[in-house]
């Protein structure tokens, strides 16, 4: 059985994400291991520990990411070594880095030429508004803008 | 004419009464339109000494039947449960055990219900039910359920179900949870809320069938004595706390705990987690080219995506969607809607209502949206279909919700509940048993896995399976007496990890030394659709555990072997030169090795694998990898290339010691290396949107996006947009 959770373990948890980190932003929302959101301004952009920035966090933060990708065999067996390593006619994995400090934040494994995934994309105003009761200002419309930065890709290349 | 009388409270029909009982929830929103629970509050003490009544005489029912049966899945994996439900179908409580079957049992009630039994088929005190028909709701046709109703003066008051996974229905070989399986026919039998007995006893032509149809009757028949002594020790229980507490506090407090525990689970949801949107995807696949069946248009190996998003909406309710699952398939892996709220039931027992009161009101606050028509998980074609494995996928699908359930505790700060699950494959038999039984078999040892890392400590070793964790595999010993081979492995693979800051559980190898059967052949049981690719459970940094295999090794000379004494192959070792170590043939089959006649002193092989690590490798903790070499959990090629920390091995204290200093430089050349070999996003994005535009990749996987995006426009758009492809580009 589990005993209840403490109610108050977000703002604590924030606190002690705010001691650890290099910049001065407030973080508005964890979303992994050295990763936040943070308010920066009136934008909220996601930030690494080291202080780099990837963008607004309505954008799929992997885009401002350096990526290497393991599709092939030499490159699949310095992890998985012998019969543990997965066919890279099928399956790639990406390793995702930060540009500044190089730390891996996240990896991904997926089939061959399937998008980036976007792991979590946290409704914040809704959070701050509805369940802490406590509202943030400068409200931000919840939707995925991950297409806007790839479809200006595809014009940039045409 | 009078108006016939039904069997429901005050004469009604439990027809009418289902259809009432589901008018209130659509006008309150609340259980039974219970919008005001105060029964239970009234009087806490007397509500809690209700539910504790109510659950402990449902684990004695589950403890009763593990005493009558004889199936070691029933002894001592112990998979199988009780449900009390009420007269419309809907889950008050159910005991320990493999809580999977929450809603499905409740809605083979409500089958029989809407089909009118009441009336044409009679619902009888002391009627005994069975089912195990997928179509109407299961996870696969081995989960028999038996159901008994419940009368008190005359007025139905309610139901009580066991589920037992059987070890034999008379299938196609091997006959548990075939592969070589694609029509319906070959499930073995099945029953669809069919009366099989009455007045507290089974019918005799019942027994005579099930003696003539099949290999294991006597197992068979012990098992539904089991599940019917379970359902009438609580039946009698529920007639004893009615006269103790009345039935009018009976009929209101079973209800409210429906509608109190669906207002506690958006409580906790709320307390938990995050509102947003959170992503992932599992490539199932079907290896079927090689497997002999008839039905030849099944001779194919096909992949198939299955998108899984979870939305948690504003209100706390859940919400998860497959869109751009692609298209169902002739062979046995095909799911069901209703097995998904299966899969869903079980996660959600372990992760969220966790306090022992889960019930249907545990997922009133949540929602599955139906997939579309003619997709793998709702094939229209179902019922022609065989339905001996959708677990396949569907494992794989809960094993990954699990994991996003983790990324939303993560955000919350609760950091402790991140983890997830991997499931895993193993070997099938049918043959003759070393007492000369023909009957299907199946390798079921100290195998397994281990659960991905917690966000605040190493996953547990071999500690997890999805199925609930208090359903473990059990003794060895037991097993060895059902099935003709002896496990032969007991020790944990360094190599099955999932690396990263914490590590993954670890994974024991299952390996089975065949021994003393005239005749067998062996092939898959499936827990999995993952092979060649591996599932995406790694977890901010950490990387996914590797691929998993089943293997046949074959010594060349093993009486040679045994006469000289020489060692004999007892764990895998090095996953790199496992081949050439091994004085015989071995032969990597995959996810489903064709049937393959299986001789004495042969390895059967299941290489288990992991859940995800958590954290960034070079992160971890040097003296926690020092640790694990100490315990032979990690491999000195695993420390120096994987977590970069430089070791030594003290041959006088027998201890492995970090070198503090050279484990600095190798970790910062490490991020150096990464820097200087990653590539800009923007660039790894055309490099690998010139691939999809030129279909360069393996004809299956080419095959799968049009399956998806011949089954969705969403997800079609989604790719598209992705890539920043033209609108009319296909795959």
């Amino acid at each position: 059985m589990s005993k209840p959770k403490d109610d108050d373990r977000f703002d604590k948890y924030i606190e002690i994400l705010q001691e650890r980190v290099s910049y001065s932003e407030k973080i508005l929302m964890p979303l992994g291991e050295h990763l936040n959101v943070v308010q920066k301004g009136t934008e909220r952009v996601v930030k690494c520990d080291c202080g780099h920035e990837f963008g607004d966090w309505r954008q799929n933060w992997k885009l401002g990411a350096l990526i290497f990708s393991r599709d092939d065999n030499e490159k699949l067996e310095e992890i998985y070594p012998g019969i543990k390593r997965p066919d890279p006619d099928l399956c790639e994995v990406r390793e995702f880095y930060c540009p500044e400090c190089g730390s891996m934040l996240m990896v991904e494994a997926v089939p061959v030429g399937y998008p980036l995934v976007f792991d979590a994309l946290p409704d914040i105003d809704t959070f701050y508004r509805e369940w802490l009761g406590r509202p943030l200002s400068e409200e931000k419309e919840f939707k995925d803008m991950t297409y806007d930065v790839t479809r200006q890709w595809g014009r940039d290349i045409e | 004419m009078t108006e016939r009388k039904g069997i429901g409270e005050n004469g009604k029909t439990i027809k009418q009464m289902l259809a009432e009982n589901e008018n209130l929830y659509r006008e309150t929103g609340c259980y039974a339109g219970i919008t005001e629970p105060h029964l239970l509050k009234e009087n806490p003490i007397k509500g809690e000494l209700f539910h504790s009544r109510i659950m402990s005489s449902l684990i004695a029912g589950r403890e009763t039947t593990r005493q009558v049966a004889a199936s070691p899945f029933v002894r001592e994996v112990a998979e199988l449960c009780v449900g009390l439900y009420t007269p419309e179908g809907d889950n008050i409580a159910q005991s320990t055990g493999i809580q999977v079957h929450i809603k499905l049992m409740g809605d083979n009630i409500q089958w029989m219900i809407n089909r009118n039994y009441e009336e044409e088929v009679g619902i009888n005190d002391g009627d005994f039910f069975l089912s195990n028909e997928p179509v109407i709701a299961n996870m696969h046709a081995a989960d028999v359920y038996d159901i008994l109703p419940v009368f008190w003066e005359e007025e139905l008051i309610g139901w009580v179900v066991t589920v037992i996974m059987e070890m034999d229905i008379g299938a196609v070989s091997p006959g548990m949870m075939p592969t070589a399986n694609v029509e319906r026919g070959t499930d073995g039998l099945k029953w669809c809320c069919e009366r099989i007995g009455s007045n507290d006893r089974l019918n005799r032509d019942f027994e005579h069938k099930i003696e003539m149809c099949l290999d294991m009757s006597d197992i068979f028949l012990l098992d539904r004595k089991g599940a019917i002594a379970a359902n009438i020790r609580v039946r009698e229980e529920v007639k004893r706390m009615i006269e103790e507490f009345g039935i009018d506090y009976y009929k209101r407090a079973t209800r409210e705990l429906i509608e109190e525990e669906r207002r506690n689970q958006l409580a906790r949801i709320r307390q938990r987690m995050v509102p947003g949107r959170f992503r992932s995807v599992v490539p199932a696949e079907f290896p079927m080219a090689d497997q002999p069946v008839a039905w030849t248009p099944a001779k194919k190996d096909t992949i198939r995506l299955i998108p899984i998003q979870m939305d948690i909406h504003p209100s706390g309710r859940l919400e998860i969607d497959f869109e751009g699952v692609g298209e169902w398939g002739w062979h046995p892996f095909n799911g069901t809607p209703n097995a998904i709220w299966g899969a869903v039931s079980v996660v959600t027992v372990q992760t969220l209502s966790t306090d022992g009161r889960a019930n249907l009101g545990s997922l009133l606050a949540m929602n599955v949206k139906k997939p579309a028509v003619d997709t793998l998980l709702n094939p229209s074609q179902i019922q022609k279909l065989a339905t001996s494995t959708p677990w396949a996928p569907m494992l794989d699908m809960f094993g990954m919700w699990t994991h996003m359930l983790g990324v939303a505790y993560y955000l919350r700060g609760f950091r402790e509940e991140t983890f997830n699950y991997r499931s895993s494959a193993g070997w099938q038999m049918a043959g003759y048993d070393q007492m000369g039984n023909k009957r299907p078999l199946m390798a079921a040892g100290t195998g397994f896995f281990g659960p991905g890392a917690c966000g605040v400590c190493d996953g547990v070793d071999c500690g997890g399976w999805l199925a609930t964790a208090e359903v473990d595999m059990g003794n060895a010993e037991v097993w060895e007496l059902f099935v003709p081979h002896m496990e032969v492995c007991h020790a944990f693979d360094p190599y099955s990890v999932g690396y990263g800051r914490f590590r993954s559980g670890l994974a024991i190898p299952s390996i089975g030394m065949i021994h003393n059967s005239p005749q067998l052949i062996g092939c898959a049981a499936l827990g999995t659709a993952s092979d060649r690719i591996i599932p995406n459970l790694g977890l901010f940094g950490g990387y996914p555990g590797g691929r998993r295999t089943m293997i046949l090794m074959r010594y060349d000379n093993l009486p040679e072997l045994m006469e000289k004494r020489e060692p004999l192959l007892f764990e895998l070792g090095d996953p790199r030169d496992l081949a050439e170590r091994f004085p015989g043939q071995v032969s990597d089959h995959g996810l489903i090795p064709a049937p393959v006649e299986l001789r004495e002193g042969d390895l059967c092989v299941s290489a288990n694998a992991s859940g995800g690590g958590c954290g960034d490798p070079i992160e971890r903790n040097p003296q926690f990898i020092a640790a694990d070499m100490d315990n032979g959990l990690t491999t000195e090629w695993q420390a120096g290339n994987i977590y970069c920390v430089k070791t030594d091995y003290n041959e006088e204290t027998k201890q492995w010691h970090v070198d503090e200093t050279a484990t600095e430089e190798m970790r910062q050349a490490k991020s150096k290396e990464r820097l200087s070999r990653g590539m800009p996003a923007k660039d790894w994005w055309q490099k690998s949107r010139q691939r999809v535009v030129d279909r360069d990749m393996d004809s299956k996987i080419a095959e799968m996006y049009q399956s998806s995006m011949k089954m969705s426009d969403p997800f079609s758009q989604e790719f598209k947009d992705f890539w920043a492809l033209p609108d009319d580009f296909t795959m």
